[in-house]
């Protein structure tokens, strides 16, 4: 058996956690500073019960709405990411396809819950958003979505005060369970915090994909 | 038992990898009507196995089990199977059928490239290249004949695929449980055991009658809330 080596296309990054932790929000503000940066971008939203994240980007006016594409999880949110793939991946195809020269894919992922994770043949980066409003207990918690994601974005800094968090401990925490790999604070409402976002996924992610590796785990 | 030649175990054991529910298609975004269905109410919990030997009998029989059995026998003839693929494309009446068609095959062949399974890799070019839809029978049928699996099991596992698929959309719409779907895939398997078996008619004789469920997709696209991708 020959072993396929092609498929050259845009690098792909990975924004999963659990459900309105503010994945959207944040691939709102990532679009205008990566495109800033001159990336050519698209975005592919994985909603799980409606097209509503897909709607809201294609409406923001932020991207060409035809960057935009919803795949649907029938209700298997970490299936469509991590076990079977192959519809996220034949769309990020779809997308090197139709946009020659297309550098960066962000996949929101639909909300789940801490164990989510990101197969590597689907990304080459992920990472896991989490809201201080779910509670400052969330790192100790430790699910593979907190250990194993690239970078952690703790977001809704905004409501630490509200909802009794204390954000230094939330953060020292996080830090520790994930053995000092990056973490990140953003305000999604405000943009604060989100250049950190950009930074990190720029120092850790070549755009666009050379060459293809060869089958077994990390290609595609 | 140990007189059993190895190829039959062979093949059993590759029916078992492509015919798993975990094996990476696609298949749990799609519903292929059932979606639709349930949410107008018109398939509910009881339903399950009248509704599937409906299936089995309205569409699979007379469509994708003949696509699939002449896209196994044209495996490896470019122009018979995108002649297929065109076939599957015109009497596929609802768009979200077609389309989910298409992803479904896209993803299919996929993996099969990836795998290495022979023929898998050249008719997924002629599809990204837009030369022809790629539709999931199709792709079925040539990649099982890629892999070496017979006629009559390449057929069998379609069926089970078909199956499957829908039971498992069934549990995740909340209609049935994990008994109601073992009882369903029980009830339908002889059904497909006889069918993988019996003659396939001419390609121009292909049939399929399930207005509801093709209805159920005509509306699928203008849902707002959904789960599945048809
Ligand atoms: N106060 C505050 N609210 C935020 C922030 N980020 C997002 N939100 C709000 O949180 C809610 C959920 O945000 P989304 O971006 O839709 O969250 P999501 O993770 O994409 O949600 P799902 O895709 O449904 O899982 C919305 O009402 C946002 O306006 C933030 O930094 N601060
Ligand atoms: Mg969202």
């Amino acid at each position: 058996m020959t072993v396929s080596t092609e498929v050259v296309g845009a690098a792909r990054v990975g924004v999963g956690g659990p459900v309105g932790s503010g994945k959207t929000a944040l691939v709102e503000r990532l679009i205008p500073l990566l495109r800033g940066e001159g990336i050519d971008l698209a975005v592919i939203t994985n909603d799980l019960v409606t097209k509503e994240d897909a709607e809201r980007l294609r409406r923001s006016r932020l991207i060409d709405p035809e960057r935009v594409l919803a795949v649907e999880a029938g209700a298997c949110p970490h299936t469509v990411i991590r076990e079977d793939p192959t519809l996220n991946i034949e769309a990020a195809e779809r997308l090197d396809a139709q946009f020659p020269g297309l550098e960066l894919i962000l996949i929101e992922s639909g909300g789940d819950n801490l164990a989510s994770t990101f197969s590597l043949d689907l990304v080459d980066y992920w990472m896991f958003v989490i809201d201080v409003a779910g509670g400052d207990d969330i790192p100790r918690k430790r699910g593979p979505g907190i250990i194993q994601s690239d970078l952690l974005v703790i977001n809704k800094v905004d409501l630490a005060p509200h909802v009794g968090v204390d954000l230094d401990r939330m953060v020292a925490e996080a830090r520790e369970v994930r053995g000092g790999r990056p973490v990140v604070l953003t305000n999604c409402r405000t943009g604060d915090g989100v250049d950190g976002v950009v930074r990190a996924i720029r120092d850790a992610v070549p755009l666009g994909r050379q060459t293809g590796k060869s089958a077994g785990s990390g290609s595609r | 038992m140990n007189d059993t030649p190895v190829s039959d175990i062979e093949t059993l054991l590759m029916a078992c990898q492509f015919g798993d529910g975990q094996f990476p298609s696609g298949a749990f975004g799609f519903s292929w009507g059932l979606e639709g269905l349930v949410t107008d109410g018109l398939v509910g919990r009881g339903d399950l196995v009248p509704f599937i030997l409906g299936q089995v009998d309205g569409r699979w029989s007379g469509f994708d089990r003949v696509f699939v059995a002449h896209a196994h026998d044209g495996a490896g003839d470019e122009a018979a199977l995108c002649g297929l693929d065109a076939g599957v494309e015109t009497y596929s009446l609802a768009s979200a059928q077609r389309e989910g068609s298409r992803r479904a095959g896209a993803a299919l062949l996929g993996i099969h490239a990836r795998l290495g399974t022979p023929g898998a890799a050249e008719f997924r070019k002629l599809v990204s290249a837009g030369k022809t839809p790629g539709h999931a029978a199709v792709a079925l049928g040539l990649v099982l004949a890629g892999a070496g699996l017979a006629r009559g099991p390449a057929l069998a596992l379609s069926g089970y695929g078909f199956v499957s698929g829908l039971t498992t959309a069934a549990i995740r719409l909340g209609i049935a449980s994990h008994i109601d779907m073992q009882q369903a895939i029980s009830a339908a398997r002889p059904v497909i055991a006889a069918l993988a078996q019996s003659p396939v008619l001419p390609i121009d004789e292909v049939s399929s009658f399930s207005p509801l469920t093709e209805i159920a997709m005509m509306r699928h696209g203008a849902r707002s809330m959904r789960l599945f991708s048809n």
